[in-house]
């Protein structure tokens, strides 16, 4: 495989090369027995078994190429019926782990010991596709250092290095490239990706809000603890009911659920501001969605972003991977007008729910303005006996806004919402509905603001003429607290996942500083590319920075690096370095390029009578060279500057 | 092979010989003399490099950057750690016994250094063979014995020398190389259809026409002639073959077997010395007294391991110029 | 060189060590080296062993050096029937003064030519080496001191001959050097051979040292300067010996103090007043030859080529 030239075969792999391959590759494969299918994950574990058996057995015999051959295919008709596809992230993992268990039942060549190397290296980096944590990190970093013993063991057959002696090694030679790496981490120049198409399922297993809105979605995202974004206020942050972070807004309802419709986002902002800006930066997860979540309402747009009509920033492609941007917003705004397509939209009511219907009416006639009848409908959900919960009762499929109302009367917001903006329409008052986050928790270790998954919400709007958009939440009427205080004081937290109670216990605190750490890893480690890479740089004070010049940086610190290295050996090889002793090094290495070499263990006399038989012509300067050298270094006397000065004098008068 | 490739790498020869000429004694490995390039295997090492760097790239995943850059980075080191391998490492040559020719030639070198550390994979190669490894431990003192096959009689020197390693990861070779005077001594091919000219040689014994005829040595029995003297006659193997047998004895002291190069027919000179030489063999196993007599060479009769040594290092090195 | 090299004491000593190096060659011809060697000794003082085979010329070089540097000289004719007492002298009853009287042997002389040392008992010899160890002798209770300077020139046959009793291993360090003459290289071989008789001639040799001279040449040798970077090249040296595997067992620091004196009086003769790297080497060889074995695997290979390996793997500083 490596070269197609080498007639001779390739040496046998020693048994202890083996072991540590098998040993490396299980680690590398482990991490991905949770979504490797059943079937995957017992073939490689059952093949490594095996494999590392029958070493000390040598009676064992590896398969033959028929059986071999078989079971490829076997294994790839598996890989095909388990995803239906060989492309794509899960189908490619399996059958990368799948080929490597393959490879491992006729691994006996040196040569199957690289190739085992290799595919070992890619399986660590399919393992960064699922997780990219500081805890997966430092575990990849150890099987690195694994695999790196392992390629040093493949060699062995010519080298007795003992097992530990390895291992010693490759941590060593890691160690040493860390500064290297870091320098190429930060300074290589990132272009922006992706190169071409990803495979359909790159990024599924992504949580977050859907451009879609069923019963029961919001609470189902309400029981994970998971980070939605990260937010650093550059100022205080603003009182919880400003806490608004909005995101997809849906117009479309189809009587069991809500919908967005098609809004192509633009580079201008139909809406005015007023009063103090909120200025924050935002590290988002990866949501697999396009749009980013920003306070109402944005005033400034991250790159390859745009707002669309119904105020929602949408980027350009997925957030698929961590993203950092800076957002300014004002908490104070003016819509203006509603363009008549819109207002149609904004009125749009399926068949059913009578008895809401009939109540809208009711109000619609008995309030002079629609501003009278969203104040009708708020007290009315504060006064009558709602209740806010996060285990509602089964819903029904038809009539399920009047079950609610009239009913039960026991929801969670995505009831109060989805009801109260149906009444505004009833009412004839333009109404949609907004998802997004609600709140979050402040981190005061890492001066950071946490938004989890918990904190998803959805509330209402409602244009009024004169005041445009202006947002409604009908669940502050029925449960202030989930407002003021968070889903925790509105709820008892034990229905709630560990991570999203707040100010329980030391435990909470150690949670926190955890994340503190992952934020911070988040925000420098996994969020950097392109546009933090420049940013940062120019953070630095190398103003604006182009590939050009971060190329030249990147040769210049390593540069610099490998000089400081070079500068630590020298220094650490001659403590006191002799002034004496670097001309006399500058003089050698002169004769050295005539082709004159001194031995090492040729004193300064008898390599400068060597030098003088070799050239006559300069034999007296040689010798006088070798002379005052001799004295200099071995002499009596301290080399004061007289004496240094007339060897620099005749180092310098010596032509050669 | 193209002609101009052919005088580059002639070229190049020359231009490596004028820079490390044969050494004597030990030859220490200074920066200047080491040479440093990557495997097949850190070639592929680097293509696989460059596919992880797209897969970062496309899935803009910060790790798989970091992974990439992590073992370039180790890449980078190793190669300085294959460079420091054979930095400083001093060869010296061993000694190199003699063989015939057909045989293999086996070279000893001995491998030192003065680090703190073990010194793993360094190998020797000759410009034919496969590389030789060893690891040289601390201090000094690996020995590696090269075999080279000896195709011709006289001096056989190892040439030009590759010192190799690719330790640790396999990614990048350093390579140096060394030129000693050390020779090892390349006897004829022992061949030849024709026994040991017993008869037909200048054989100088003491009892007039009878071969080698002594008094002190048991070498035989012989039927009986009149004249024997009645003491040599073997009577109880008389007794047993019902014939007269006698004792034959010879003086291996005052028989002299010439081997001469006259006796032999042959044009060819090897085919003759290869005569000579399985016949000097032969004299020897059967302790024979015996000389060579080559045009303008004589070596005189004798027995024993360092007259066999003569008369072989005379064979080899026949009709070659001195400096060899 | 002025600028740089602080007149040492007694230059001119050094003039006469050079001119008695050069009256020696005169007798013992082509042997420069050895003679260096031989006066290095005497300076470092150490004693000398010789090891060659009879006719090299080894009498005559003890008894010109003995000539030139002025020293009483006695030569011991090493037998197996020598005793002790041959050597370090006997207490005779005398009636004149009717009592004991020390008689002191022939080890009572500033220069001793110990002939085939090994030829006698390892009783005897040890008599002498002991002598030699301690400059003084022990008999009767009674402890003499011999001569100042003292030196002890022994020569020995090549161990394989019959009848003889080799130094033991622990007695040969007590020589600060082992050296062999060798033939003549053929040019010398013809002047010797063309020339009188060396015997005749050594009677004739001047005597351009006195014994003070010497001796005052002997504490200088111990000034001589050594820098540490030199220090550092000889423990490297040391160090090497050891680790190597060339060598059974390496050097011990007796024989880096040894290698170090031995350095210090050849840099002297060199008319320096520093010991350089290339002084350690030059008397290497001689110092460290009787003291190193070849390990195991490097049986075949002789004592002087190990020692140069030694020279060569070890860089200077």
């Amino acid at each position: 495989m490596l070269n197609k030239r080498h007639a001779k075969p390739s040496p046998p792999l020693s048994d202890v090369a083996l072991q540590w391959l098998i040993a490396a590759l299980g680690f590398t494969v482990l991490p991905h027995l949770g979504h490797l299918p059943v079937w995957a994950g017992i073939l490689v574990f059952g093949v490594a078994a095996w494999r590392g058996w029958i070493i000390g057995n040598p009676r064992m015999k590896l398969p033959g190429r028929w059986l071999r051959i078989s079971l490829t295919l076997l294994v790839v008709l598996a890989v095909l019926l388990s995803f239906k596809t060989l492309f794509g992230r899960e189908a490619g993992v399996a059958l990368l782990a799948a080929m490597m268990a393959m490879k491992l039942l006729e691994a006996r060549t040196h040569r199957d010991g690289l190739v085992l190397l290799l595919l070992g290296y890619f399986l660590v980096m399919s393992n960064l596709l699922y997780s990219q944590s500081p805890l997966m990190a430092i575990y990849l970093f150890g099987v690195v250092i694994v695999l790196l013993a392992a390629q040093i063991m493949v060699r062995r057959q010519h080298v007795a290095l003992p097992t530990r002696g390895a291992l010693r090694l490759s941590l060593r030679l890691s160690l040493q490239a860390l500064p290297v790496m870091l320098i190429l981490f930060v300074l290589f120049p990132r272009i922006p990706g992706p190169l071409w198409g990803l495979p359909k399922d790159a990024h599924s297993g992504l949580t977050g809000l859907d451009d879609k809105m069923t019963p029961g979605a919001i609470s189902q995202l309400i029981a994970s603890p998971e980070v939605a974004f990260r937010v650093r206020f550059a100022g205080p942050v603003p009182p919880a009911n400003q806490l608004y972070w909005r995101g997809p807004v849906l117009w479309r309802y189809d009587g069991t659920s809500w919908t967005r419709s098609l809004d192509l986002p633009r580079q201008r902002f139909p809406y005015t501001v007023q009063g103090k800006s909120i200025d924050y930066t935002v590290v988002l997860q990866p949501h697999g969605n396009r749009w980013l979540f920003a306070l109402e309402l944005p005033y400034s747009l991250p790159p390859d972003s745009g707002l669309t009509t119904a105020f929602e920033m949408l980027r350009r492609n997925p957030v698929n991977e961590l993203m950092r941007y800076p957002v300014r917003s004002y908490p104070h705004y003016q819509t203006g007008d509603l363009e008549p397509v819109w207002r149609w939209r904004a009125l749009q009511l399926p068949p059913g729910n009578p008895r809401a219907r009939a109540l809208a009416l009711e109000w619609r006639a008995t309030q002079a303005e629609p501003a009278g009848v969203v104040r009708t409908a708020l007290a009315y959900i504060r006064e009558q006996d709602f209740f806010y919960t996060l285990e509602p009762p089964a819903e029904l499929v038809e009539h399920n806004i009047d079950h609610f109302l009239f009913d039960t009367r026991r929801g969670f917001c995505e009831h109060f919402a989805s009801s109260f903006v149906f009444l505004m329409r009833a009412a004839g008052i333009p109404a949609r509905v907004v998802t997004g986050y609600q709140g979050g928790e402040i981190n005061t270790l890492g001066g950071y603001f946490i938004v989890r998954q918990s904190d998803a919400h959805a509330w209402a709007e409602v244009w009024l003429q004169g005041q445009g958009w202006i947002r409604v939440d009908p669940t502050a009427a029925v449960s202030p607290a989930r407002i003021e205080g968070g889903i925790q004081a509105a709820i008892d937290p034990v229905s709630l996942p560990f991570m999203a109670r707040r100010g329980v216990s030391w435990l909470h605190e150690l949670a926190l500083s955890w994340d503190t750490l992952n934020t911070l890893w988040n925000e420098w480690v996994l969020a950097y590319g392109p546009d933090l890479q420049r940013e940062f740089l120019s953070g630095l004070g190398f103003g604006p920075i182009d590939g050009w010049g971060m190329t030249i940086g990147m040769i210049v610190a390593l540069g610099l690096l490998i000089a400081l290295f070079a500068a630590a050996h020298l220094l650490s090889r001659r403590a006191a370095a002799d002034p004496a002793v670097r001309l006399y090094e500058r003089f050698c290495a002169r004769l050295a390029r005539r082709g004159l070499m001194r031995q090492a263990h040729e004193g300064p006399l008898d390599f400068t009578a060597r030098a003088a038989l070799r050239y006559p012509q300069w034999a007296a300067q040689l010798r006088r060279i070798g002379q005052l050298y001799a004295s200099l270094r071995y002499g009596r006397a301290l080399p004061d500057a007289a004496a240094l000065r007339q060897f620099r004098q005749s180092i310098g008068a010596f032509k050669g | 092979m193209f002609p101009a490739v052919l005088s580059m790498r002639r070229r190049i020869d020359q231009w490596t010989r004028r820079r490390h000429p044969p050494q004597r004694q030990t030859a220490r490995l200074e920066r200047q003399r080491i040479y440093i390039l990557p495997t097949g295997f850190g070639y592929v090492f680097g293509l696989m490099l460059g596919i992880m760097f797209l897969w970062a790239i496309n899935y803009n995943n910060s790790l798989s950057f970091a992974l990439t850059f992590l073992l370039a980075a180790v890449a980078l080191v190793a190669m300085r750690r294959t460079h420091d391998n054979l930095l400083h490492l001093c060869i010296s040559p061993g000694k190199a016994d003699a063989v015939f020719v057909g045989q293999e030639a086996r070279f000893t070198f001995h491998l030192e250094h003065s680090d703190s550390q073990k010194r793993y994979g360094i190998a020797l190669q000759s410009r034919q063979g496969d590389p030789c490894f060893t690891d040289v431990p601390v201090g000094s003192g690996g020995s590696l014995i090269l075999t080279i096959q000896a195709t011709q009689r006289g001096w056989l020197q190892a040439g030009r020398l590759r010192v190799l390693t690719r330790f640790p990861l396999d990614l990048f070779q350093a390579w140096s190389w060394v030129e000693f005077e050390q020779a090892c001594l390349v006897y004829p091919r022992p061949q030849g259809s024709l026994p040991l000219p017993l008869a037909a040689s200048r054989m100088q014994g003491a009892g007039g026409g009878e071969t080698g005829v002594g008094s002190e040595d048991f070498a035989g029995l012989r039927p009986y002639r009149p004249g024997d003297a009645p003491r040599h006659v073997a009577w109880k193997a008389a007794a047993r073959r019902g014939e007269l047998l006698v004792k034959r004895f010879t003086d291996q002291a005052r028989s002299e077997l010439w081997l001469d190069w006259d006796l032999l027919a042959s044009a060819d000179i090897e085919t003759r010395l290869s005569q000579l030489c399985l016949w000097v063999l032969k004299a020897e196993g059967e302790q024979l007294n015996y000389g060579l007599h080559l045009p303008g060479v004589v070596v005189p009769p004798a027995r024993g391991e360092g007259h066999r040594r003569q008369c072989l290092e005379t064979l080899a090195l026949y009709g070659l110029p001195k400096d060899g | 060189m002025s600028a740089l090299h602080p007149p040492i004491s007694e230059p001119m000593h050094r003039d006469r060590l050079e001119a008695a190096v050069s009256q020696v060659g005169t007798v013992i011809l082509g042997k420069q080296r050895a003679i260096r060697l031989a006066l290095t000794c005497v300076l470092a003082r150490g004693h000398l062993l010789i090891e060659d085979l009879p006719g090299m010329g080894k009498t005559i070089l003890a008894h010109a050096l003995a000539s030139s540097l002025g020293l009483q000289y006695q030569r011991i004719q090493f037998t197996s029937d020598l005793l002790p007492a041959d050597i370090l002298g006997a207490a005779i009853y005398e009636t004149q003064r009717a009592g004991f009287v020390f008689h002191p042997g022939p080890v009572f002389s500033q220069l001793i030519l110990a002939d085939e040392i090994n030829r006698a008992t390892p009783k005897t010899q040890s008599a002498l080496l002991e002598a030699m160890e301690e400059h003084q002798v022990t008999t009767e209770g009674e402890t003499r001191p011999l001569p100042q300077p003292f030196f002890v020139i022994a020569t020995q046959n090549p161990s394989y001959q019959v009848g003889t009793f080799p130094l033991p291993e622990s007695q040969l360090d007590r020589f600060l050097m082992r050296i062999e003459l060798g033939y003549p290289d053929s040019e010398a071989e013809r002047a010797l051979l063309q020339g009188r008789d060396r015997r005749e001639l050594v009677t004739q040799l001047a005597r351009r040292l006195s014994s003070e001279d010497l001796m005052t040449a002997q504490s200088a040798v111990a000034d001589v300067y050594v820098s540490s970077p030199l220090i550092d090249y000889l423990q490297s040296l040391l160090q090497f010996s050891r680790q190597s595997p060339l060598f059974r067992v390496g050097l011990s620091p007796r024989a880096g103090l040894a290698l170090l004196g031995a350095a210090r009086a050849w840099a002297f003769l060199s008319q320096r007043d520093h010991v350089l790297p290339e002084d350690i080497q030059a008397v290497l060889p001689a110092v460290v030859g009787h003291r190193l074995h070849p390990s195991e695997e490097f049986l075949n290979e002789p004592i002087p080529n190990l020692v140069a390996r030694l020279i060569t793997a070890v860089a200077v500083s």
